[in-house]
């Protein structure tokens, strides 16, 4: 397994989010060699994770989501490029008025009957995936020195096998809150951030009704499969 | 390409997304009898932090061999099991999987104990951990294993499953996770 180059994942603790010192391992991680362990997943764990809803935004038909309607999209790859078809994508992410529809979502802002705020799709052959929802919020997050987190969402992603698992965040271009976001700069590295921001569709690529954003997700692990 | 960077699960992973087989490797859906192959167990254990506090609502999923050893993509692989189980801590941070004792392998970095991987994510993890955790075996088993090598000494009991008695005729085996402190559980890079 090639090592990953500096500065791609996170570093902790992060300031200002206490649970990073509370969670974080503080013995080193013991480098390991990939076997057939390592590199093994399930096959078609869509029959486990089955695909649901990709319009969160009006999940019953006739009773929309309060929000800026928004169409996400784009391309589960591998590290060499490749799509990977049959990837299980889930995405969970605020209402407009950043709140989550989730038990441990504390905030006083409203939540949006209309809105449950996840999803799960499969990616087609060309590795594509998309959902129709609106744009979240963003909150404030409830620690002694507030801070804000920018819209963004949640992606959690299925690859070809257990070394490709992903869950990461996506962002929104020209948000102010980027800059400021904990979460968004403890990646080191000024490219692997940017990468983390979805691009902005013109209208005319995605219609009058919907604001449109691309972000294709790149997973480790399946150049690495080792010689038979 | 280099990979996408991982960001931190969060609080508020849907419970929406678990189903009710989810933690069940034995069945390949919600629907599935389970297979017959091989001795059906429990997994159960507890997920800490700093200070021996419960960490709630991580998620953990569990991958690993069939009862014979094979993966998933293997010709004679077990097509009822799923290799693949997702469960998530509760209020006192414990976690429950239904699966069956995997089988020991040989592959190119030796001769492999009866073991299973845990991928662990959660609120205040930025980065997900992995760890394995091995079955009760004979000593030169678990001795010869290249993985278990790799652990000092001294930390290596740390990744035994313990026998925890039976439940519903089904052997329960106890595996606790501690992200930080006092016994801190042996985590990897893969």
């Amino acid at each position: 397994m090639t090592a990953l180059p500096e500065g791609i994942e996170p570093e902790v603790p992060v300031p200002g989010y206490p649970n990073t010192w509370t969670h974080t391992p503080a013995q080193p991680l013991l480098p390991r060699p990939a076997g057939r362990t390592e590199m093994a997943g399930p096959v078609r764990l869509h029959r486990k994770l089955v695909p649901g809803a990709v319009n969160l935004a009006e999940a019953t038909p006739g009773r929309p989501a309060i929000g800026q309607l928004m169409q996400i999209g784009g391309r589960i790859l591998d590290e060499a490029g490749r799509p990977v078809a049959g990837a299980v994508v889930e995405l969970w992410q605020a209402n407009a008025a950043g709140r989550y529809a989730h038990a441990n979502d504390g905030s006083a802002a409203p939540l949006d009957p209309n809105f449950t705020g996840h999803g799960r799709a499969l990616t087609d052959e060309d590795g594509r995936y998309a959902f129709t929802t609106i744009k979240p919020g963003a909150y404030a997050v409830p620690v002694q020195e507030t801070w804000w987190r920018p819209p963004h969402l949640h992606f959690s992603v299925h690859g070809p096998s257990c070394l490709s698992r992903l869950v990461t965040q996506m962002y929104f271009p020209g948000e102010p809150l980027n800059a400021l976001d904990r979460i968004l700069n403890a990646i080191p590295d000024g490219a692997a951030r940017s990468r983390m921001i979805a691009r902005f569709l013109p209208p005319p690529s995605v219609g009058d009704f919907f604001l449109g954003f691309t972000h294709d997700i790149v997973l480790r692990g399946r150049h690495a499969t080792p010689e038979a | 390409m280099f990979p996408t960077s991982q960001q931190t699960i969060g609080p508020f992973f849907p419970a929406e997304f678990f189903g009710p087989a989810d933690h069940d490797l034995t069945r390949v859906s919600a629907e599935a009898a389970p297979t017959r192959r091989g001795e059906a167990i429990l997994l159960r254990g507890r997920v800490t932090r700093q200070g021996g506090l419960p960490c709630v609502n991580a998620v953990l999923e569990l991958w690993q061999a069939d009862a014979a050893g094979r993966f998933a993509g293997d010709a004679d692989a077990d097509p009822d099991f799923l290799f693949w189980g997702r469960a998530r801590t509760d209020g006192d941070g414990r976690y429950a999987f239904r699966t069956v004792l995997p089988g020991r392998f040989a592959d190119q970095l030796g001769p492999r104990a009866s073991h299973a991987n845990v991928t662990l994510l959660g609120s205040g993890l930025m980065r997900r951990v992995l760890t394995t955790l091995f079955f009760p075996r004979a000593a030169e088993e678990l001795a010869a294993d290249p993985v278990l090598a790799l652990v000092p000494s001294g930390r290596r009991p740390l990744l035994l499953a313990d026998p925890a008695g039976e439940e519903d005729g089904l052997r329960v085996f106890r595996f606790d996770i501690r992200l930080r402190g006092t016994d801190e559980t042996p985590f990897f890079a893969v």
